[in-house]
């Protein structure tokens, strides 16, 4: 039943499991259960998945709401084949580990990066640093 | 004495009345409260504030914008209470808070007890028979105007309609809050619902300008599919040149009829659930079945998805979907004009579109006028949505010519340029609308719109070769800026068929003129290909001398091609080849003048021939007229020929394939001829 040809509508994905992306680079998996005309969300049984390289770990969080500006994307889950992934499952603490690894391993190339270009007289802007608009 | 300075017994009325806050509404009441005001205490206290309408006024303040929905400026202006502005009057000076503007949409929003982004608590059904019960004549300020039931977002929420005190409400105040009732939707029956969509087009006549068309005869079934309408909104509204707003806080009826709808089929849908038999589709018991282990589910009600489906809905709404819409508007007509030509070849509907409903509203006229008090000194500075203030003052500066250097006058002048572009491509859109808007007017208007379409036609040459009127355009410079410009050039390809036979000569000749310098200059863009179409359409209809003329202006430039860089030599040598060929091909099309076709055979050999691409367009008697050709003058031909016989073969190639799918065996004898002739 489409509401609207040619349109894009949230009220047809209430109630089914979803993956959302958040700016902040976080990625919230949870039953959609309610929107409103910003798209905020309201997710139930929300579990916040870490990603590192081929494993990733479920942090359990509850329930969600989760401003609408805030999202960047979100899609369905097909439950059948939510379990067919490549990716290992490992537990909290292991994915916590790996994720502070792989930062530190980025911040440390950043920080070279940074230092070779300096030394060349240029300078890169952060993105983060940089105004919005 | 007591501060409020009256009579006690007066007091204990005054706060009976107080309680009940709806009856205030009533004009009727307010007066006779007015009619009763007791004396003014003399001296001491200026105790005039506390006097009975103002008290009572003041208290019920916050409510007051809640209960009187201003549906229109119109109603808003109605001297329905000139008691009441005229006792404001006497009070503002005296009050500690100026009266906030309440009008919904001019000045700031209103403050609100309910935030508008409140779901309806209730359902949604009350209201809609209170609509019935109360029907009020709604004075309609013009037939063009719309107007509807209050806006969503100015209505008292069901729960506070629900909740009146004592259950009554005045007749007056029910009818203003529902407003307008012509809305004809009252039942949820989808029976009714079928049998009403005939009389979907209210008794209001308000409404009946505005629907052009009759409703869709047969309801929509279950599939939800509305056959598109746009023409009937078109039919009857003409958008107007100046900046009015939509009146987009109320909801369109088409809009409203597919929400009903939409509440029909799922209670049908819910209806059907629960009484399933086994023979439902496996789809629907799996579905059931999720339902029922996901006990979470249907946490939000279908009452609230239809309301934000109903805002998601009102945004839809504009005053001209082709403005607003532009895209979504030509690229559904296309699609339709497909399926019509498909029809057309007896396939019958390929399939059902269905395109997104916009409808287009009415224009309501604003006039923002600031909130002013009297005896005041200045104006409140407010800035709102409706009314934004300007932050910046940005002055524009002449700059004088000393100043400037060479670098920045160039600059300036590719700027210059860019604008002159950019100002051509608003007229080239203006023109190219004009036919949709033909077809929208009335027969009076039509001349007028031939006009204005002929004098923008007008400006539009003039801006491509510069309006520095006088002489004879001496210098192409104008022209030639623009086009090395690569939207320049795409604007050229777009107004060439507007332009009448001699302007569009005029700029084939400009182009062929400065040939190698915009060859050189496009090597980037690579976008001259695309004025190839225009162009030979554009010789097609010229007369014979202009294109004599233009192949002598081809002829005689420096060959540049074979100078640039081995890079770009293939493009520009396709382009020049292209040209050629165009001319060479109308030439032979339009007749065989032998000493033009000789040297445009010349140049065309001069090409190399890698270069040498298919052309563009084959005229079918080319062959034909080769042979003539060839007994004519045979010793004149042959010369170059023979030089280039490895060339001319691929052009006859592509010819004689030409051939053999039209006429059989006539060309075939011809192609043999001119063989044998080569060979020799």
């Amino acid at each position: 039943m489409n509401y609207m040809p040619g349109t894009a509508s949230l009220i047809q994905d209430i109630d089914k499991k979803h993956l959302v992306l958040l700016r902040d680079g976080r990625t919230l998996i949870g039953y959609l259960r309610s929107i409103d005309q910003f798209a905020n969300l309201v997710l139930h049984q929300t579990v916040e998945r870490i990603h590192v390289g081929k494993k990733y770990g479920d942090i359990p969080r509850g329930i969600f709401v989760v401003r609408g500006e805030n999202v960047v994307l979100l899609g369905e889950i097909d439950l059948e084949k939510e379990s067919d992934t490549p990716l290992q499952q490992v537990s909290i603490e292991e994915i916590l580990e790996e994720q502070r690894v792989e930062q530190q391993a980025k911040h440390e190339s950043e920080k070279l990066k940074v230092q070779a270009l300096k030394e060349r007289g240029l300078s890169i802007p952060r993105a983060d640093t940089l105004d919005e608009y | 004495m007591d501060l409020l300075g009256d009579h006690e017994e007066n007091l204990a009325e005054r706060l009976t009345k107080m309680v009940i806050d709806n009856e205030l509404e009533d004009p009727a009441i307010m007066q006779a409260v007015q009619t009763r005001l007791p004396v003014q205490h003399p001296g001491g206290l200026n105790s005039s504030i506390w006097d009975g309408s103002a008290v009572l006024r003041r208290i019920r303040g916050p409510l007051l914008t809640q209960e009187m929905p201003s549906v229109s400026v119109l109603d808003y202006a109605l001297p329905q209470r000139p008691p009441q502005a005229r006792d404001e009057e006497r009070d503002l000076s005296e009050r500690a808070l100026p009266r906030r503007s309440s009008s919904p949409v001019i000045g700031s929003p209103p403050v609100r007890a309910v935030p508008i982004g409140t779901p309806p608590k209730q359902a949604a059904m009350p209201n809609f028979n209170q609509q019935i019960l109360c029907p009020k004549p709604v004075h309609i300020r013009a037939p063009i105007q719309q107007r509807y039931p209050a806006p969503y977002s100015e209505r008292m929420s069901p729960n506070q309609l629900c909740s009146v005190p004592h259950g009554r409400m005045s007749p007056s105040q029910f009818a203003r809050i529902s407003g307008l009732v012509s809305s004809p939707l009252p039942s949820m029956n989808p029976k009714l619902l079928q049998g009403r969509v005939g009389q979907m087009v209210s008794p209001a006549s308000g409404f009946r300008a505005f629907f052009g068309a009759p409703p869709p005869p047969a309801p929509p079934s279950a599939q939800q599919q509305h056959p598109p309408c746009p023409g009937s909104h078109l039919q009857n509204l003409r958008s107007q040149p100046q900046m009015f707003r939509p009146d987009t806080t109320h909801l369109h009826p088409q809009h409203r009829r597919l929400l009903h709808q939409r509440q029909q089929q799922n209670r049908n849908q819910h209806r059907n659930l629960n009484g399933s038999a086994g023979d439902r589709g496996g789809h629907r018991n799996s579905h059931q079945e999720q339902m029922q282990k996901d006990s979470y589910a249907n946490l939000m009600l279908q009452r609230e998805k239809d309301w934000v489906s109903k805002i998601q809905m009102m945004q839809l709404q504009s005053t001209d979907p082709y403005l607003d819409d532009y895209y979504y508007q030509n690229y559904f007509q296309k699609l339709e004009k497909i399926s019509a030509t498909e029809e057309m070849h007896g396939d019958g509907p390929k399939k059902e579109r269905t395109k997104l409903i916009t409808p287009q509203v009415a224009k309501l006229e604003h006039a923002y006028k600031p909130v002013q008090f009297e005896g005041s000194l200045g104006k409140l500075t407010v800035s709102s949505v409706n009314n934004p203030r300007k932050m910046i003052d940005a002055v524009v500066t002449s700059r004088s010519e000393d100043d400037e250097t060479k670098e920045k006058q160039v600059r300036d002048k590719r700027r210059q340029t860019l604008v002159t572009i950019e100002k051509t491509y608003s007229l080239l859109l203006d023109v190219e609308d004009y036919e949709r808007r033909y077809l929208l007017s009335l027969e009076g208007e039509r001349p007028a719109l031939m006009e204005e379409r002929k004098q923008k036609i007008c400006d539009m040459y003039d801006n491509l070769r510069g309006k520095m009127p006088s002489q004879d355009r001496p210098s192409d410079d104008h022209f030639v800026q623009i086009m090395c410009i690569r939207k320049g050039k795409r604007l050229v390809a777009r107004i060439l068929p507007f332009l009448s036979t001699e302007q569009a000569a005029d700029i084939l000749m400009a182009t062929a003129r400065n040939l190698p310098f915009l060859i050189k200059k496009d090597a980037q863009d690579e976008v001259l290909p695309c004025l190839l179409r225009p162009f030979s359409h554009v010789l097609y209809h010229l007369p014979l001398g202009t294109v004599t003329s233009l192949l002598q202006q081809l002829a005689n430039l420096p060959h540049n091609a074979t100078a640039l860089a081995p890079a770009n030599l293939h493009l520009s040598a396709v382009l020049q080849n292209k040209v050629l060929e165009l001319i060479l091909f109308h030439l032979a099309g339009v007749s065989s003048q032998t000493e033009l076709m000789l040297m445009a055979t010349r140049e065309l050999l001069r090409i190399p021939q890698a270069a040498l691409a298919k052309p563009v367009s084959t005229p079918y008697n080319l062959l034909t007229l080769f042979s003539r050709y060839v007994d004519q003058q045979k010793l004149n031909f042959i010369g170059p020929l023979s030089s280039g016989l490895g060339v001319l073969l691929p052009l006859v190639a592509p010819c004689n394939s030409l051939l053999y799918q039209r006429e059989g065996k006539g060309g075939c004898t011809v192609t043999v001829r001119i063989t044998v002739h080569l060979c020799k």
